[in-house]
Order: structure tokens, then sequence, then C-alpha cells
């Protein structure tokens, strides 16, 4: 009896041990996450940029499109204005806070959309042009080190803690140290990689970062990429009314 | 009464060359009005049946539920409330299907389109695969779990043949991406202009795509067995299962235009904001999605009718000059009758007695055409005309010919007859005996 106790109590013993070295190997990719999240987001200032999305379609050729970005991640705002090709010139997203709007100049009307479908037909997402949230949307299952090129990485398979975001599992390259996202891989329910990322270069905006060039390619349709190169940044503070849809509808006309 | 039909038989049969083409052209008349009739009916009742197959059923319940995170899913798992239903009114109900459903966007190499695709049980479904025209490949193999019936120019689009797999990029019902093979087994004539152009693939494939547990699914659609209680169950089951009752049309049009915007903008409202428990029900019946096709139906019946009326005037004052010849003709003979006692009445009886039988005989041979005409044309396979398949039966036009329409028609062609043989007879009641004596007609 006495050795069966001796036996538990080891056994918790082992257990408890085991999940604390556990715990802590995750615990600094945690504070990885932790760190993508936060250089990716910028409270304390507006951010204005202008996005150049180059889609590759197999069926459609290529196709150019010119959009000017306006950022607000302290009250999750943003605002998205096409301004090329010239027949869709006018359109935009909006964000205000839980909720994105298209709006098209020539019905003038906004129609509710989510941050989960596709920019445009393109490959990107309404979401890949807001702040990053790996840390609280995805917990992490494991992690190994290597290299991508010629950097250090740490490779994450992260798993998503709700049904909220599009991609179920991810999978990332981060540097080590500078907490850069320089691939993503993006995996169906079924497990199915759908999407690559590959972010090749970053710029250093106040105390973040921001991905200047994006490429996202499609894994499940032969030769579907698009890529997003960011020019023009500005930290400038921008007028509360450029996020409002009486700004959008003005702008349109 | 006999008299004056012997006579009238007899005068008809006098000139049976001018009699046969008057009654011809009633013959024709009828003709055509009937086989319009006919035709239109038989099309309405392909397509009632075609539509039932396609979608699965008469009546059709779908349910949602109101998720933690604010968005509202097309989801029916708890099925007593249903179940209990179904039993009580088990009479009327010849069989019951359960379908889901997903817009995909369907993959193949480089190319991709996005369709409908819905979840279906192909055993329970023996009236879907019946009803459908396959143009390609085999439906044998459809009870393979990731089979994938395409319509034809969907496979033409992707470049895709069946026995190739596709893939099919889907979102979950909560709006996660999500990754599907499917084989293609057939590909089916396309019904888009109906706006029932879908795909099929087993229900529980798509629900494991979707989100959706293997008992569950999105609507269930049911078979009864006599199309004339589908508003009356539609009702029942509305009540039973707490769906707003559909509005009054005559209320409707009372609404004013802003009535009607803060109505939408309520419900809007409502459904964006108001959370509910359950399962929330919506009930739509076959009669409901017919509108559109009955009244264009309709549109052509009344169409063939006013043809028919146009037939009707033309055969009437060809009626009429007839008679007025025929006074001319028999002048002597009237005098000679009127000579011998026959009263005014009888004469004008005779005239329209032999309008009426005419017209009798011409309104019984243009039904009589008509179904021979019918069961000829009933009998020819036009296979080769897939675009045509959605109005045919298995293949074959079918006529519906109403005893009703075909008995007021032939009242319509008897009235029309008489009154345009009445003045002629008139005219012939009005004689003077001496005067049609000594007639040198």
């Amino acid at each position: 009896m006495k050795q069966l106790r001796y036996f538990a109590v080891g056994l918790l013993l082992v257990l408890g041990f085991s999940t604390i070295v556990l715990a802590d190997d995750f615990s600094h990719i945690r504070e990885v996450l932790h760190r993508i999240d936060e250089q990716s987001r910028f409270d304390d200032t507006d951010l204005a940029s202008v996005l150049t999305v180059i889609t590759e379609d197999p069926e459609k050729g290529l196709e150019k499109m010119v959009v000017r970005q306006f950022r607000r991640d302290d009250g999750e705002r943003f605002l998205l204005l096409i301004q090329e090709p010239s027949v869709q010139k006018g359109q935009g997203y909006l964000l205000e806070g839980d909720n994105l709007w298209f709006y098209d100049p020539s019905s003038r009307k906004f129609a509710h959309t989510s941050m989960k479908e596709s920019f445009q037909g393109s490959d990107a997402r309404n979401a890949d042009f807001s702040q990053w949230s790996y840390s609280s949307s995805y917990k992490i299952v494991d992690y190994s080190d290597g290299t991508l090129g010629k950097f250090e990485v740490y490779i994450i398979d992260l798993e998503a803690v709700d049904d909220t975001v599009p991609y179920p599992y991810v999978k990332l390259w981060v540097t080590k140290g500078t907490n850069l996202v320089l691939r993503a891989e993006e995996y169906s329910l079924t497990k199915r990689l759908m999407r690559s990322a590959l972010f090749p270069n970053y710029a250093k905006v106040g105390s973040g970062v921001i991905p200047t060039q994006m490429i996202f390619i499609d894994e499940l349709v032969k030769g579907k990429k698009t890529q997003i190169t960011i020019s023009e940044i500005s930290t400038n503070k921008l007028p509360d009314h450029v996020f409002t849809k009486a700004y959008v509808e003005r702008v349109s006309r | 009464m006999s008299m004056i039909l012997k006579v009238a038989s007899r005068n008809i049969l006098r000139q049976k060359k001018r009699s046969f083409l008057l009654a011809g052209a009633i013959a024709f008349g009828m003709f055509v009005i009937t086989m319009i009739n006919a035709l239109t009916g038989g099309v309405v009742e392909n397509i009632r049946v075609n539509f039932s197959h396609a979608l699965g059923g008469h009546i059709f319940v779908s349910g949602r539920e109101y998720t933690d995170h604010g968005s509202v899913i097309q989801r029916i798992r708890n099925e007593d409330q249903l179940t209990a239903l179904l039993e009580e009114n088990g009479a009327v109900i010849e069989s019951v299907t359960k379908r889901s459903q997903a817009l995909p966007t369907l993959i193949f190499g480089s190319k991709q389109t996005m369709h409908l695709v819905y979840g279906v049980d192909f055993e329970e479904e023996e009236k879907l695969l019946e009803s459908l025209v396959v143009t390609d490949g085999s439906l044998a193999n459809v009870s393979r779990h990731n089979s994938l019936i395409l319509p034809g120019p969907i496979g033409d689009r992707l470049g895709v043949q069946p026995g190739e797999t596709i893939l099919v990029r889907l979102e979950t019902l909560t709006g996660q991406q999500n990754v599907g093979e499917f084989m293609v087994e057939a590909f089916i004539e396309d019904q888009e202009r109906f706006g029932l152009s879908a795909a099929y693939a087993n229900r529980d494939y798509l629900n494991s795509l979707i989100g959706l547990g293997e008992d569950e699914y999105q609507s269930l659609n049911m078979f009864l067995t006599d199309m004339d209680e589908i508003d009356k169950l539609g009702a029942t089951f509305r009540t039973a299962l707490g769906v707003p009752a559909e509005r009054d049309q005559s209320k409707f049009q009372e609404i004013s235009e802003d009535e009607a915007m803060e109505t939408f903008l309520s419900n809007v409202r409502t459904e964006d904001i108001t959370p509910w428990e359950g399962t929330r029900y919506r009930v739509t019946t076959l009669n409901q999605i017919m509108e559109p096709v009955e009244a264009m139906v309709y549109v052509l019946n009344k169409v063939g009718l006013i043809i028919f009326v146009i037939l009707l005037v033309i055969t009437a004052v060809g009626i009429t000059n007839t008679f007025r010849m025929i006074l001319v003709e028999r002048t002597k003979e009237i005098g000679t009758m009127r000579a011998f006692g026959m009263q005014q009445e009888t004469v004008k009886y005779i005239f329209l007695m032999e309008a009426l039988l005419l017209s009798l005989a011409g309104g019984v041979a243009g039904v009589g055409v008509t179904a021979i005409v019918a069961f000829v044309l009933g009998k020819i396979e036009f296979t080769t005309l897939p675009a045509m398949q959605f109005f045919l039966n298995q293949g074959h036009i079918t006529f519906s010919i109403s005893l009703g329409s075909v008995v007021l028609n032939l009242v319509i062609v008897l009235v029309m007859s008489l009154i345009a043989a009445y003045w002629p007879a008139r005219a012939a009641a009005k004689l003077s005996p001496i005067k049609a004596l000594s007639s040198h007609a």
C-alpha cells in the first residue's frame, strides 16, 4: 500500500514536471506570437499607405489594382479605397469595429461583408490588411527550429482556438530575435494546404513593422498568386471623418 | 322538336361540302384552343413534377440557428417537433428527403468556378435520379462517398471528365475554410434558366465539409401523395412550427412604401440583433416556387384564348354569310312550308338547329382531332432535344386535357354559332309566304 502511495506521488511529480517543462517550451513561443501581434499593431499612430495588388490568374491573366489604405488600429478601423483600375475606382472597404462594409459607387450602397472574404477575387483576404492576432486566435500545437534561406527561424504549428478565423490551422516561419513572419502556410479544416503567404520585405514604422511585400499563393488553383506591394507609408494623423461612410461616399463620386 | 331536328339534319346533309367546310372551320378553332390548353397544362404538370424531383419534394422546411458568435446558420438537428408533425400527417406524405447545401468553388487544375451543390442521400432520392438527364458518365456509382454529379456546362467550364477528381473549396457554416475532393460521376442536363442548376453530392460527405454532423441537415423536403394538399399541409407546418403566416396579398397592397420600408428595416434589425434559442423554421411550397411559371402559362393560355376568339369571330362571320345564302336559296321552300302552316318560330328554330348541329359536330371533331394528335405526339420520344427535357415527361410531351375547359370552349362555340345564325334565322322566319312563293330565287 505504501509502495503504491509512493508510486502515485512519483507519477504526479513526473507529470507535473513534464507539464511545467512543456509549458516553458511553449511560453517563449507564445511570447514570440505576442511580439508578432504587437509589432503589427499601431495603437499610437494612424497609418496610410498605397497598395499595389497584382494578381496572376491562369484564366483571367494579370490584373493590377491600386488601393489607398488608411488604418487606425486604436478603434479597429480601416479604409481601403480602390484607385485603379478605372472601372472599379471608388469602391471601398470600411471597417468599423466588428463591421466591415463594402461600398459600390455604381449602386451607391454599402453592403455588409466579412474579414474572412477574399479581397476582390485576389488571393488576399480582407483580414490581411488589418493587424495580426495570432496570439489570441490560435494556440500553439508544436514548434521546431529551422532555417529559411539565410534566416534562423522558429517553425510554429498553430491551431485556431475557435471558428472565428478563416483558417483552422496555420504554420509560421518566424525569424529568431526580430520576430518577423517570413512565411505562413494556411490549412483547411481537413488539413489541406490552401494558401502560402510570403513576407520577404518589412519596413520599420515607429515601434512596429509592416510587410512591404506580401505574396499569397493559391495552393489549390495552379498558377494563381497575388503580390501586394506597400508604398508611400505615412504615420501622419488622419482626420476622424476618414473612417466614416460619408467620407467614402464623398471621395467615390 | 324531332321534326325540327330531322329537317335541320336533312338540310345539313343536302349541302355536304358546304357543311363540311363550315364545321371544319369550327373544328380548327376548337383544335387550336384545346391543343394550347392541353399542351400548357401538360407542360405545367411536367415542370411541377421535374421541379419537385430536382428540389427533392413538394414542401420544404429549412431551419436556422443563432450561434454563440452572433451569426445565423442554416441547420436542423433537433428533429422531435418535425418527427411528430411528420407522423401526424403521415397519411398525405409519400416520402421525405433531407438535404444540405453549399456554394463552393469547384477547382480542376488552373480552372475554377462557383456552383451550388446539394448534399443528398442518393438512396432516398430515387425520384431525383430518375429525373436527371445524364449527358455523359453514369449514375451507377453515385453511392460512393465523394461522388459528384455535375451540370454539363460546369464540367465543360472546368475541362473535367467523368471519373476525374476535382477539388472543392468551401466554407463551413461558421465561415472556416475547407477543402474536399470529389469524384465526378456524371454530367447532367443543366436547368439554369429555371434557377435549378445544381450539382449533387453525398450528404454525409458534404456535411463533414461544411461542419454539419452526420444526422444533421439544412432542409427537410416532403413528397405528398396528392399535390392538391400542398397548400393545406404547408399551412399546417407553418402553424405548428411557429412560422409567421404568409401575408395576405390584398393587405400587402394597402401598405404604403414608407410602411413597407419600416417593416423591412424592423425585420432586418430583428434578424441582426435579436438572438434566439433553438431552431427557427421556414416553410416553402412548390406552389410558391411555381408561381412565375404558372403566371407565364396563364399568359400563354390567354393568348390562346384570344386566337380562339379571333378564329370564332371569323367563323361566325362565315356562318352568318352562309345562312344568309341558305336563306336566299330556300326562300321558295320556306314559303311552301309556311303556306302549309309552319309557324314563324319553327322556321327560326330549324335555322338555329342547323347552326347548333354544325358547331357541335365541328367542336366535337376538333376535340377528337386534338386527342388523336396528342396521342401520336405523346408517343414520340424527344431524346435529341436535351434542352426540352424539363418540359417533358421522360422525353415525352404530355397533354393534359381538362374536361371543364373543353366543355366551356364547346359552349362558347355553340353560343357563338347560335348568335351568328340568329339574324338569318329571324329573317327567314319573317318571310311572307306569298312573297317567298313568288320570288325567283
